[in-house]
């Protein structure tokens, strides 16, 4: 048979060709860890910003924080509507420094700001306030 | 195990032959030249490596040899021969090459030569002084009579395969080595994809974390709504507050804030300024921070605007 001639060859090409084979399989096995490792590492960002952002936005405690704040000033300053994760608040007759404190304690709190209204009379301002969480 | 393939004896007179099967070649002192030594080398291997040495000046140049080398008692015999040669007369005698399994010398049956083989009409094998000899039958006295049959019990354990040696390019323990060195490299390159399809990395072990701990986040569409809605959340809310920072710079002495207004899309604030130097610098930082400003007729007021 003639592939008898060749048979050093063939033993030589044999172990080539395995070779070849398990060079695919590595490189193929390289290639994969390398899309598994990406794919990871992006679900792995997204979840981690996901729970950082829900941690902030969704924060159970901010029903709480914002209670507080209409007990900055006298009850007689304060219309206080909550109705479920949404706030309507009228303030009036509020000093400078009232004002600027209520405020302040609003926007450090994670809320959707809808609608924000200031408005000076005199000396002393009204506040209207629309926010949900 | 016995050999079961037939062992034709090769000389020059012989006929041509036909073959349907694969067979044993035994050569005549004709193809080969013998000499026998006694050298002081343990193994075969290093006898063969002295060979050409010793052929020195008893072979044709420009041909390409080979050797075969063995121990007989304290003697070591070489045997050279030209592998071209052969099969070209091998050819010319109707063998096809790729039906010669093996190659022997009749030097190697010595043993077996206790007479006088017949060849052809008028020559005969026989050994001589321990070397088998191809002599004309009329040098022979008449007291040696051809007696030897030839057959397959002439057959020498060890022989030579005809084409590995004339055709391959490379040979045997060549081509062992580099398959064994192949076949390192294929184990190393098994083993390490192995290695990688089997053993997870490092970010997939926190992910299994993070899915084990938030199961709710597992499925990647579900995540990316949820994180889709908090990112617009988070850049408006953001943008709203830095607005209003903004704007809070522009209160300094000689400003009064009149009244700020935040809807959906825009931010809007009247600033009562005390003089037109003082108009000047909102309307300069209101630009800086783009925000549009205008001015309240008949008065150093002014309107700043801008859109989220």
């Amino acid at each position: 048979m003639n592939w008898q001639r060749y048979i050093n060859e063939l033993i030589v090409l044999g172990a080539f060709l395995l070779l070849l084979g398990a060079f695919f399989y590595k490189n193929t096995a390289l290639n994969a860890q390398a899309n598994a490792g990406s794919k990871s590492k992006e679900s792995i960002a997204q979840i981690q910003e996901t729970v950082a952002l829900k941690e902030i936005w969704a924060d159970k405690k901010t029903s709480k924080k914002l209670a507080k704040i209409p007990k900055l000033v006298s009850a007689s300053k304060v219309k206080w509507r909550k109705k479920g994760k949404k706030i309507e608040a009228k303030f009036q007759n509020l000093t400078a420094r009232e004002l600027n404190n209520i405020v302040s304690k609003i926007f450090n709190l994670a809320v959707e700001i809808k609608q924000l209204k200031i408005q000076k009379k005199a000396l002393l301002y009204d506040m209207e306030f629309k926010c949900k969480w | 195990m016995g050999n079961t393939k037939a062992l034709i004896l090769v000389h020059h007179a012989m006929e041509r032959v036909f073959l349907s099967d694969t067979v044993n070649i035994m050569l005549t002192a004709e193809f080969y030249t013998l000499k026998k030594e006694r050298i002081p080398v343990k193994y075969t291997y290093q006898a063969k490596a002295i060979a050409p040495s010793l052929f020195d000046g008893l072979l044709e140049e420009g041909q390409d040899y080979e050797y075969m080398v063995w121990k007989e008692e304290d003697e070591w015999t070489f045997i050279a021969y030209d592998v071209a040669q052969i099969a070209t007369f091998l050819e010319s005698k109707g063998f096809a090459l790729s039906q010669v399994a093996k190659i022997f010398f009749v030097q190697q049956s010595l043993a077996l030569f206790d007479g006088v083989m017949p060849l052809g009409e008028d020559k005969a094998l026989l050994a001589i002084d321990s070397v088998v000899v191809l002599l004309p039958l009329v040098v022979l006295p008449e007291s040696q009579k051809p007696s030897l049959v030839f057959s397959n019990r002439f057959t020498p354990k060890k022989g030579v395969s005809l084409q590995s040696t004339h055709h391959s390019l490379l040979s045997f323990p060549q081509s062992l080595t580099l398959a064994i060195l192949l076949s390192v490299f294929t184990m190393i390159f098994a083993f390490d994809a192995y290695t990688l399809t089997h053993l997870g990395g490092e970010e997939e072990e926190i992910l299994l974390q993070l899915e084990e701990e938030y199961p709710k986040l597992i499925s990647p569409t579900r995540r990316k709504s949820i994180l889709a809605k908090y990112q617009k959340i988070d850049k408006q809310e953001r943008q709203k507050r830095d607005k209003i920072k903004l704007l809070s710079s522009m209160i300094f002495k000689g400003v009064t804030l009149s009244s700020l207004s935040l809807e959906k899309d825009t931010i809007k604030a009247s600033f009562s300024c005390e003089n037109s130097k003082v108009s000047q610098r909102i309307k300069a930082l209101a630009k800086k921070h783009h925000f549009k400003s205008r001015s309240i007729s008949g008065s150093h007021d002014l309107i700043v605007e801008g859109s989220l």
